[in-house]
């Protein structure tokens, strides 16, 4: 039986979603002061703007859902999940203010798919457009990595132990530490470690390649955001093929791949554990299926003869796979080169690489290799179960951070997501080739916007149909948010209009 | 929330979501690639045009990238090689053009490169078209052997809009006064309020 929400409880729902929102407004205050900086004058005034509408949101909920209480399971799903699309909603706002987005929708299209770390665009002009409205894509990439939850975890929540349930419904479940507001700050801390030795490392490239110090730090950032978050984003249209560099390449797959790390093993590498690096079930779940994925590409490319040599060969296939596996969505070839120049096969082993995606409780997206892990493993118990004696008993187990014995429990669990995830990809799929569009292709871009990865073999256009750009805003967040906290806004829409008082 | 009141809801969303798509702003004429072939028709059929001469009139978008003797421009022939969002083109989609490699000194006479500030110069390089360049780790590119100008590029102004300058104030305005308001009620007992 459904009970209707009491008031004590849009209360408590509001109350913690105008906090993240507050959040999301004091995040802009950076792009703010890039313009400011920068004589963006213009772009100075769509921030303030902005800024304004999040904090008139935020500070109007702390006024009016007043309550001590703390939130609840069900609470904390409905303000992750709610959350994101109010946060989308007010996060459009520099993007249409702009005036290099088509529609309103196409500014929030940007918007989720920066949050949700995926990568896909519909801003036009982009080599046109101001160095703060790069700063607010690539730092939306960069907080939504984290998750805008443990954004407002680390810097807004105090104490409420609740909290955990928010920061569960941002489809994470690991506590680095006991407590999971110290534990969000050990994923900034992380981060930020990250983003200051990635960043540095980019823009001594940058320099190296030609840039000016300037746009190679700038570029540097952005970039690394782009690839810390396993979002995509980059600060030209022609993504990262515009720097034409092994040695650029090369630095951008480490960050894509420390990236698409559960931050739990990023924590244990980082407190001494680095042996955790080859056993975890997450990194050699990674190692078979990209080495599976890169091999299909290979064998196909190289049957066709696109590339000149072995080397160009690999390297032009490797970084599309390790960005695809990652979710990262970067590319060194053209969008359409997917298409006319890899074929059905190419296209065909990227979308493996994308379904199957990153690790659990990182910055990327996908079914997810601990999924892909416990799934194997089940079934080769199974397969053991049915040659072995009957009353042999067959165990298995799974290492991440420490053994864990296979349980039906959680084989189902790795199941029930994994199909919840198969059916969206089927969605999208079908969506697109009923607007017109070939079904590998339509499969490719559905993929690439429910594993939150972000490449391109040219469905996504800002003359793609609305249907299908709306139905791509739902697959992100589904995505990133991994269904349940969805499906708990969901369930409390319901119950506010059928259920029972 | 009574079962008449959630279809109102409902309508209203549903009219939100029509708003958010009606708001398109308009599209029209996007000026047409100056060349043939296009960016967009060699990544169509790079096969066709590979290893072929092709002359190539575009905006110099970005920075010039020198690699000791030679150097990496990046030359867009979209909607907005004559003008850009900045100055008041008509949206006409994705940014669209080719990488070139040329020699470095063919890049002095290059004033402005394309970004939110500049319109980059027009120019036309000529070369062959490489579908995946054996020298370049297999990129699709130009390799020109001249570059023309066409067209110098120009400083845009970034013109301020008064009416955003009347919506930031209004809007900061009303934040300050929530905000206040907001700092005065967290000092009153929850109890007291209701």
């Amino acid at each position: 039986m459904l009970l209707r929400p009491r008031l004590e409880d849009h209360l408590v729902i509001g109350k913690y979603t105008g906090k993240i929102i507050i959040g999301v407004g004091l995040l802009m205050v950076v792009p703010l002061l890039t313009s400011v900086v920068l004589a963006e004058w213009d772009t100075v005034l769509d921030f303030v703007i902005s800024v304004a509408a999040c904090l008139i949101f935020g500070f109007s909920t702390q006024l009016l859902c007043r309550t001590e209480r703390d939130l609840s399971w069900s609470h904390g799903m409905v303000v992750a999940s709610g959350s994101w699309i109010v946060a989308t909603v007010l996060g459009a706002l520099p993007h249409w203010l702009s005036g290099h987005a088509g529609s309103y929708l196409d500014a929030m299209f940007d918007v989720m798919s920066g949050y949700t770390t995926t990568g896909l665009y519909l801003l036009q002009d982009l080599d046109h457009i101001s160095h703060g409205l790069n700063m607010w894509r690539h730092l939306l990439t960069y907080a939504g990595g984290q998750g805008i939850v443990v954004v407002a975890l680390t810097f807004l929540f105090k104490g409420a132990a609740g909290a955990y349930t928010a920061y569960v419904g941002e489809g994470k479940d690991e506590r680095l530490l006991p407590n999971v507001i110290q534990t969000a700050r050990a994923i900034w801390f992380v981060s930020l470690t990250w983003l200051a030795v990635g960043t540095a490392a980019l823009a001594v490239t940058g320099m190296v390649l030609g840039q000016e110090p300037l746009r190679a730090v700038l570029h540097g950032l952005w970039v690394f955001m782009g690839a810390w978050s396993t979002g995509g984003f980059a600060p030209q249209s022609y993504n990262t093929l515009y720097y034409h560099s092994l040695g650029y390449e090369l630095v951008t797959i480490v960050i894509m791949i420390a990236g698409s790390f559960n931050f739990a093993l990023h924590w244990a590498v980082w407190t001494g554990n680095r042996k955790e690096l080859l056993k975890n079930v997450e990194t050699i779940s990674f190692a078979v299926t990209l080495s599976f994925t890169v091999l299909i590409a290979t064998f196909a490319l190289a049957k066709a003869g696109v590339y000149p040599d072995a080397m160009a060969l690999f390297r032009k296939v490797f970084y599309q796979l390790v960005s695809g596996h990652t979710t990262t969505g970067f590319s060194s070839i053209y969008v359409r080169a997917f298409v006319t120049q890899w074929g059905p096969i190419g296209l065909m082993a990227t979308t493996m690489a994308m379904a199957i995606g990153a690790s659990a409780c990182s910055t990327g997206g996908g079914i997810k290799g601990i999924r892909m892990g416990v799934i194997s493993k089940a079934l080769l118990q199974d397969i053991r179960r049915a040659i072995s004696p009957e009353r042999a008993v067959i165990t298995a187990k799974i290492h991440h951070i420490k053994d864990v014995a296979l349980g039906d429990g959680v084989v189902r669990s790795a199941m029930l997501i994994t199909i919840a995830y198969l059916s969206l990809y089927g969605l999208t799929a079908i969506v697109g080739t009923l607007h017109g569009y070939d079904f590998l292709q339509s499969a490719f871009e559905g993929v690439s916007a429910a594993s939150n990865t972000g490449l391109s073999c040219g469905v996504t256009s800002p003359s793609m149909p609305s249907v299908m750009k709306v139905l791509y805003i739902l697959a992100m967040w589904l995505g990133r948010l991994e269904f349940m906290s969805v499906f708990a806004l969901g369930g409390h829409l319901l119950s506010m209009v059928r259920g029972r008082g | 929330m009574t079962s008449r009141s959630a279809r109102v809801a409902c309508a209203l969303a549903a009219l939100w979501l029509l708003a958010l798509t009606a708001g398109c702003r308009a599209e029209g004429t996007p000026e047409p690639s100056p060349n043939d072939p296009s960016s967009v028709m060699l990544i169509e059929q790079p096969k066709k045009h590979d290893g072929t001469d092709v002359k190539f009139i575009g905006e110099v978008i970005g920075e010039v990238m020198r690699r000791g003797d030679m150097a990496w421009l990046h030359i867009n022939d979209d909607p907005y090689y004559l003008m850009n969002v900045e100055e008041g083109a008509q949206l006409g989609g994705y940014n669209s053009g080719m990488a070139v490699w040329l020699d470095a000194e063919l890049t002095q006479k290059i004033a402005y490169y394309g970004d939110y500030k500049h319109e980059g110069d027009v120019v036309e390089v000529a070369g062959v078209f490489n579908a995946a360049c054996a020298e370049h780790g297999g990129d699709m590119d130009i390799h020109a052997k001249s570059l023309e100008m066409v067209r110098v590029g120009h400083v845009v102004v970034d013109p301020v809009h008064p009416w955003k300058i009347a919506w930031a104030i209004g809007l900061s305005l009303i934040t300050a006064g929530v905000g206040a308001l907001t700092r005065l009620s967290r000092d009153r007992p929850i109890d007291a309020r209701r």
